[in-house]
């Protein structure tokens, strides 16, 4: 076989390209133009807040406002949890327990059953939460803007030892961190690779998460992303001089905006939509029947009191979060709603809800970062931990300081 | 996905009768730079649901279907993005290992239309490994668009390899891409590079990586 030096192919292409292609005059186009806009940072860092804020709103008036709150809200409360409660036979069983859970409840979140909080968890909060988020994305996605978002992001990103293109997993963590883990696989050296892996398993939320926090905490959702983003650039910049590594420049091509077209962006959400029905709706279900089994058995009772003065002490959250951070190792979103019903302070919920979010990766994250082998999760599962205890005790020193804890 | 793929892996020898429990009789590649349309070619090829978008490193993992031409199951797998098979990051390690595991395979070489020097980089490494190889130059839609003109019969005369233009997106030449796809060819490069230089001349007689499709001359 015929082996050529790089230089030799290079030219060997030049030659090829020169006899095969030809270019007429060019006319610079509408996307041209844009494309330049949106990457020039004096033009584009504003159109950046605009587009980020864009997304937000239509996540949370479509998600939160619309089909929520105008609609599952109702649909749940008013008629299928009063129905269950009067169709299932005898309230004081475990079945009843498990399944449609208090007997006295009045709405769907405080119930925790099966039936109850579990449909209405996934399906009611959860699924119009995923479904918008997943379009608003994959719209992003196919018009080209998340390179630009990585060419402005590069120099902030170098701050903390990562490269302007680890923002795609990052987005895509917003989505769902799965897919966003997969996606570290663009990044060059192990240690980016690591770094963004474990950043994104501690501190991005994923869009079911952001789904159910809408719901049980409108007014201080912003505050919990603010917290979570501020512990990723902290760590971040930690990690990137702890961790041995390069971190090297990585040269990205920018591709030419294109009008996404709607044979791939509803194909995109069918696939996803489709994958979130079919892994995440069963994990809720069985969540809500494993924290109620072990409340039954009473190791959620002799868990929290072993744990709490951690708890207590170092975190500054009401033990009872035990139960939801059992949960939260199944789902996320499933452990928020429970923190919910769990009567505390406005910022003992604050609290509680960043050690949710950042405590451990659910099963499926978990499972992906498995799959990058051991030592990378031994890793992950070594940094997590000191994560977890630096940034809780750090949030409840400040409640302290603020007077608030 | 590396769990599903050992369920799902089987390694056929090109053409001949299929192994036991295989019913592929054939591996078709898509290489390719990141962001040329590999995946939305893979779509188009296989019905299958590949996740396609506009960045480069979307497929960062092995997606695989089948594709049914000329009485011939072929297995199609959509490679990871790759600028070169001297792998920079974990994505082109995939690529690389793909190709190595498939010598008898053929490759869809997919160039963007827009940008062929850089592809044609990682055609030539392809061509040197002597794999069985047919060109598709994606995206041709854009080019025209740009004003770009891409003659694939010239291509085609001074690589010796079947090269048909192709539009993913909305589908146009995926049905030349698959009628040429038995006639891929092993180049040589000592041959292109006489062809180049107008010391073999360019009948169709003489063509010695001769596609045969007639599109030629």
């Amino acid at each position: 076989m015929t082996s050529l030096s790089m230089d030799e192919r290079w030219s060997l292409a030049d030659a090829i390209a020169g006899r095969a292609v030809r270019t007429g005059v060019y006319t610079r186009s509408l996307a041209d133009a844009l494309g330049d806009l949106t990457i020039s940072p004096l033009t584009g860092i504003p159109v950046a807040f605009a587009v980020l804020y864009a997304f937000w709103s239509i996540f949370s008036s479509f998600a939160g406002d619309l089909a929520t709150d105008g609609f599952m809200v109702k649909l749940f409360d008013a008629h299928w949890l009063p129905w269950l409660q009067s169709v299932w036979p005898d309230p004081q069983s475990i079945l009843y327990f498990l399944f449609v859970g208090d007997p006295a409840a009045d709405n769907c979140f405080e119930a925790f059953g099966v039936l109850t909080s579990g449909l209405f968890v996934s399906i009611g909060v959860v699924l119009p939460a995923v479904f918008i988020f997943y379009l608003t994305m994959t719209v992003l996605e196919d018009s080209g803007y998340l390179p630009r978002l990585a060419v402005l992001a590069d120099t902030l990103l170098h701050r903390i030892g990562l490269h302007g293109y680890a923002v795609v997993p990052m987005i895509l963590g917003l989505g769902c961190n799965v897919p966003a883990i997969t996606a570290t696989r663009i990044l060059e050296t192990d240690k980016q690779r690591f770094m963004m892996m474990t950043l994104i398993a501690i501190f991005i939320p994923c869009g079911a998460q952001l789904g159910i926090m809408l719901a049980v905490i409108p007014e201080s959702v912003g505050l919990v992303i603010f917290t979570l983003l501020f512990g990723f650039a902290l760590f971040g910049f930690f990690f990137s001089r702890l961790l041995p590594g390069e971190n090297p420049e990585i040269l990205i091509d920018v591709p030419p905006y294109r009008r996404p077209t709607i044979e791939n962006v509803s194909r995109k959400l069918r696939i996803r939509t489709m994958g979130f029905l079919r892994e995440a709706v069963p994990f809720v279900l069985l969540g809500v029947l494993l924290v109620n089994i072990l409340y039954l058995t009473g190791t959620i009772d002799r868990l929290s009191s072993a744990l709490a003065p951690i708890f207590v002490v170092w975190f500054g959250v009401p033990p009872e979060t035990v139960g939801p951070l059992v949960a939260a190792f199944l789902r996320k979103d499933l452990a928020v709603a429970q923190l919910s019903t769990i009567p505390m302070t406005a910022y003992q919920m604050f609290a509680s809800v960043i050690l949710v979010s950042i405590y451990f990766p659910c099963v499926a994250t978990f499972v992906m970062l498995l799959q990058e082998g051991w030592k990378f999760l031994g890793g992950a599962i070594l940094a997590l931990m000191t994560v977890v205890f630096l940034y809780g005790g750090l949030i409840h020193l400040a409640g302290m300081l603020l007077g608030v804890a | 996905m590396r769990l599903l793929d050992r369920f799902f892996s089987c390694h056929c020898s090109g053409g001949t009768a299929p192994d036991a429990g295989c019913d592929h009789e054939g591996t078709l590649l898509l290489i390719g730079n990141p962001n040329v349309g590999k995946s939305a070619l893979f779509n188009r090829l296989t019905g299958g649901s590949a996740t396609v978008s506009n960045y480069p490193g979307t497929t960062v993992d092995v997606t695989r279907g089948s594709l049914i031409a000329d009485h011939q199951v072929w297995e199609v797998i959509d490679v990871p993005g790759a600028y070169s098979l001297e792998p920079r990051d974990a994505a082109e390690e995939v690529a690389t290992r793909i190709v190595a595991e498939h010598p008898d395979a053929v490759a869809v070489a997919v160039l963007d239309a827009t940008r062929i020097e850089r592809g044609l980089y990682l055609l030539l490494q392809v061509l040197e490994g002597g794999m069985r190889t047919v060109v598709a130059v994606n995206m041709i839609d854009a080019a025209r668009a740009k004003g770009v003109l891409v003659d694939t019969a010239a291509l085609q005369q001074l690589l010796g390899v079947p090269v048909v233009s192709t539009a993913a997106t909305t589908g146009e030449g995926i049905r030349d891409l698959v009628g040429i796809l038995h006639k891929a060819q092993v180049a040589n490069l000592a041959t292109v590079r006489d062809r180049l230089a107008g010391k073999t001349p360019q009948t169709r007689v003489n063509l010695p990586g001769c596609a045969g499709c007639g599109r030629c001359g």
